[in-house]
């Protein structure tokens, strides 16, 4: 039991895998996850009638790097506002080609801006 | 102290407070109370005993009494409390009113206290001689548990998050509404500026986000009283009495959990566009580790029950499964996890609070087992191995690993906190997990069909190992049928291992069912769960391993050469409105929406195509989308449910307004029909009189009549001013339409309203009246083929899946039944 044991925990760290960074993917040949920001003020693109499986945006990862990722698919449901996100996937040329967009929206819920509508009714 | 705000009800939530701190206090008072109450056993009613069950009866109304007023504030729209803003909305209708009560953390602390109530009124009732140690385990969770929503300052600190926090309390609404900062004298009229709360997320907006939670956390609250009989079978050193009635209280934890872990992933499955009914989320894994446990210890217990063997292993797995669960609520919602899970809660500050919670009940369990330890009934004699206690051991003992497992990855992040590693989950969990837990599934399921042929103690070894081998070749045989039929040799071996597993499962508590069906029926309770468990598996391993995308897209333009080869297939396709595309055996179009506000449904049309070209079966399936302001565009899938698979579509993308736009369009929007001219080509104008023709693009427009009495809302005319309809029929692509513009003459200046037929992507307006020549003027506005509205959708075909459903059902009916079966047992003994 105590072997079975230790024989998981080592196949499960032998396929864990640190996050990296943009640099990191250009030197490894294999998938690898990072950690960044979407840069919100570069395009994202996306034209269904062009290609429906063609997403493409800008990232900024932890090393204030910033690369051009191609995601094969749709754009996910409210993307412009993440705050951090986590890709899976790997580098080809110069442009990050996602396997896995995971993104993390603290907004979604717990909302800092209070919508005020003037009611000049009730004033 | 506080300045006067008008229009605040500040009444339910002071109430409400006060039902929270009395019910930490009641709670607190209870749990002491039954701890002497224990310690006196001579007198079974002691005035320790009679003031725990007054403070627990407290506790009780107190609880109801939080949720009531949580009710209230919610229900009535109450927006100067931060709960009711934040989770709810004035359009939301009652129902989801239920579930943005559960929405938040402490709505679902409350829904965990509150059963946590029920229960602890159940044990009051039935415990007997158990109710004073049991109960003292019970309230003191219950006391943690009301700690959660305290919301109180303590040396600075805030303790927990109560739900009656008010929203300029919770906020700076000063900083965050500037219109506040510039003219402070609005600022105590606060609240009629807040007209609206942000609603709930269009996800949750599910009848089965209604009745999940619920489900969910009974089980959650119910397995605190196993664990609370194990501690007390320790504490109060009663060994071996302890098992008999924590396993109907396990029986029923396992159960309930269960079910809201499948009611959870079926509305993954139904409304969410994981595109699947189980992801291996840290928040899935979390609720699934504890059921896993549970489960090996109701199986230990038994074996403890019989044969006397194992009492360690059954005490460690009821207590581990407990501490688990608390372990769960720690990962979900102290925010640790915000970087591996989608939809795990974001930290409320009660990081710290929740691993207290963890660490009292873990030094609880383990300070008493480690006192006891010489005292334990810990059986030294070697189990035969032809005992049916001993594969059952192991099986449980199996299954407590594959937790292992899941705990492991799943905590990926809590190690990097704790070691200040940078660890990343593994690239591919979904696989990790599946290949895993498929393996540990082929031992269990492989363990829980021999053991059916074994008996406790010793069992003649040659005629079980002739049965035995006869229903394994037998399951054999189905399996490599199964195997080749659904084609899941194409995926790992050990999926085909895990079939062979779960047919001999199957097989094998089908004869043990039949057998009881001839004598004693009571038995077949577990038969019935075994069965069950066995269809979960062979659904889960079908429906997940041969699930395939049918929209597969191969058209889309080539961005780079190695681009789709080193990718996943393209699995989204495009389809414009009223233009069929082929989508492997089906030929779909995407033909029309229906809008309910706030959901958008887009109606796609499937024809099942033969070889001879005909339509075998055609059928509607309408996704929706809700293009919600603060949530972006939110997508619902469609099923269409056959008895063998299931057909599901979900729209990815569509181009479609935001709610607060008329989606309608026309009416009397002068000051932007400029913008709206752009979305079309140069209009042509007709000049026509009744009857006549006007040819467009896509068909045809028949000017049907003139009609004088037009009316325009919320426009009066006088009695010089005229407006008039021309009555339009349009027929586009074979079907017809009716509009009616409108020319108007008021106060001596013209008008006209023009009418859309979004469908045919027509813009009509009546421009001119030409009296000499008995002729009007029609101008028609055609969009451009880049303007037609088109979606872009995504179609999974699930094979077998409900076997897995139904298999969730039987092995419910199950677990129902040995807890009857058990009940009995307890009052015969």
């Amino acid at each position: 039991m105590i072997a079975i044991a230790i024989a998981v925990i080592i196949a499960t760290y032998s396929k864990a895998s640190s996050y990296g960074s943009f640099a990191d993917a250009k030197k490894a040949n294999t998938d690898i996850q990072i950690i960044g920001h979407l840069d919100k003020q570069k395009e994202l693109y996306y034209d269904a009638r062009k290609d429906a499986n063609y997403f493409s945006f800008y990232v900024r990862d932890t090393d204030k790097m910033e690369c051009k990722v191609i995601y094969t698919g749709a754009p996910l449901q409210d993307f412009k506002r993440s705050e951090q996100i986590v890709l899976t996937g790997h580098m080809e040329g110069n442009e990050f080609h996602a396997r896995k967009i995971l993104m993390k929206c603290p907004s979604k819920y717990k909302q800092d801006k209070v919508e005020t509508t003037a009611n000049t009714s009730k004033i | 102290m506080d300045t006067a705000f008008k229009g605040e009800h500040l009444l339910p939530g002071h109430l409400g407070q006060f039902f929270i701190i009395l019910s930490f206090g009641s709670a607190l008072l209870a749990a002491i109370s039954y701890f002497f109450a224990a310690s006196e056993k001579n007198d079974p009613n002691s005035s320790w005993k009679r003031i725990a069950r007054y403070s627990f009866f407290v506790n009780t109304i107190s609880v109801v009494g939080i949720g009531v007023c949580l009710f209230y504030i919610i229900y009535n729209h109450l927006f100067e409390y931060h709960y009711a803003w934040e989770h709810s909305s004035k359009s939301l209708p009652v129902y989801y009113i239920i579930s943005s009560y559960w929405e938040g953390q402490e709505g679902s602390f409350w829904l965990w206290c509150f059963w946590q109530a029920v229960l602890g009124n159940v044990l009051v009732w039935k415990a007997k001689s158990w109710e004073s140690p049991v109960m003292a385990v019970i309230c003191l969770s219950q006391a943690l548990l009301a700690s959660m929503l305290l919301g109180v300052q303590v040396f600075g600190a805030r303790i927990g998050s109560s739900p009656f926090i008010l929203l300029r309390d919770a906020l700076d609404l000063k900083a965050s509404a500037p219109i506040f900062a510039a003219r402070p004298d609005l600022y105590k009229n606060y609240l009629s500026y807040i007209t609206d709360g942000n609603g709930l997320n269009p996800l949750l907006q599910n009848y089965w986000m209604v009745i999940h939670p619920p489900t969910l956390f009974l089980g959650f609250a119910s397995m605190v009283v196993p664990f609370a009989y194990a501690i007390a079978g320790l504490w109060q050193k009663r060994y071996k009495e302890w098992v008999q009635p924590a396993i109907s209280y396990a029986l029923f934890a396992v159960m309930v959990l269960g079910t809201g872990v499948i009611m959870g992933s079926f509305w993954a499955y139904v409304s969410l566009n994981f595109g699947g009914f189980w992801a291996w989320d840290p928040v899935e894994n979390a609720a699934l580790i504890p059921w896993l446990t549970l489960i090996g210890a109701v199986h230990v217990m038994i074996v403890y029950k019989n044969t006397g063997h194992s009492y360690f292993t059954a005490t460690f797995l009821v207590l581990i499964s407990f501490i688990l669960v608390l372990y769960a609520s720690f990962l979900t919602r102290s925010g640790i996890l915000g970087d591996t899970s989608v939809h795990a809660f974001t930290d409320l500050g009660m990081f710290w609070h929740l691993v207290v919670d963890v660490v009292v009940f873990l030094i609880i369990a383990i300070v008493l087992v480690v006192i006891r330890w010489k005292e334990l009934p810990i059986n030294k004699k070697e189990e035969d191995t032809y005992s049916r206690e001993f594969w059952m051991f192991v099986g449980a003992v199996f299954m407590a690993l594959s937790c292992l497992q899941l705990v492991i990855v799943t905590s990926i992040p809590v190690w990097n906190s704790i070691f200040g590693t940078n660890i990343a989950p593994p690239n591919n969990p979904v696989t990790l997990y599946n290949v895993f837990q498929a393996g540990f599934a082929v031992v269990v399921t492989l363990l829980t069909g021999i053991t059916q042929f074994l008996k406790y103690k010793k069992t003649d070894s040659s005629r079980v190992l002739i049965t035995g081998a006869i229903y394994l070749v037998l399951a054999a045989v189905i399996t490599s049928l199964v195997v080749y039929v659904s084609g899941i040799y194409h995926i790992r071996v050990v999926f085909s291992l895990v079939m062979l597993g779960a047919v001999y499962t199957i097989l094998s508590n089908i004869k043990v069912f039949t057998d009881a069906l001839k004598g004693k029926i009571k038995l077949a309770g577990s038969a019935v769960a075994h069965i069950g468990f066995g269809l979960i598996l062979v659904g889960a391993v079908i429906a997940a391993g041969t699930s395939k995308v049918v929209s597969i897209n191969n058209t889309g333009e080539q961005y780079s050469a190695d681009f789709a080869k080193r990718n996943d297939p393209r699995e989204n396709i495009m389809l414009y409105k009223n233009q069929p595309l082929k989508m492997g055996d089906y030929l779909v179009t995407y033909f029309g929406d229906s809008i309910s506000m706030p959901n958008h449904y887009f109606k796609v049309d499937y024809k099942l195509m033969g070889d001879d070209g005909k339509v075998k079966e055609e059928f509607v399936l309408k996704p929706n989308s809700q293009a919600n302001k603060k949530m972006g565009l939110v997508s619902s899938p469609d099923t269409k449910h056959y008895f063998l698979h299931d057909l599901y579509t979900h729209v990815t993308m569509a181009p479609i307004r935001y709610e607060e736009d008329d989606p309608t369009g026309g009416g009397g929007a002068a000051h932007s029909e400029a913008n709206d001219d752009q979305n079309y080509d140069a209009p042509i104008a007709h000049e026509v009189a009744v009857g006549d023709t006007i040819r467009f693009r896509d068909g045809y427009i028949v000017l049907t009549g003139l009609d004088k009495s037009a009316k325009v809302e919320n426009i009066t005319l006088g009695q010089n001013d005229v407006a008039v309809g021309a009555q339009l029929k349009v027929v586009s692509n074979g079907k017809i339409y009716d509009a009616e513009p409108i020319f108007m003459l008021k106060d001596k200046r013209q008008f006209d309203f023009a009418r859309k037929v979004e469908d045919a992507g027509l813009k009509l307006r009546f421009s001119r009246v030409l009296p000499d020549k008995a002729k009007v003027e029609i101008s028609v506005y055609q969009q451009p083929e880049s303007k037609k509205s088109y979606i872009v959708m995504k179609a999974i075909e699930f094979p077998y899946i409900n076997f897995f459903w139904s298999g969730t059902i039987i092995m419910v009916i199950g677990f129902l039944m040995s807890i009857f079966r058990r009940n009995k047992e307890l009052k015969t003994v």
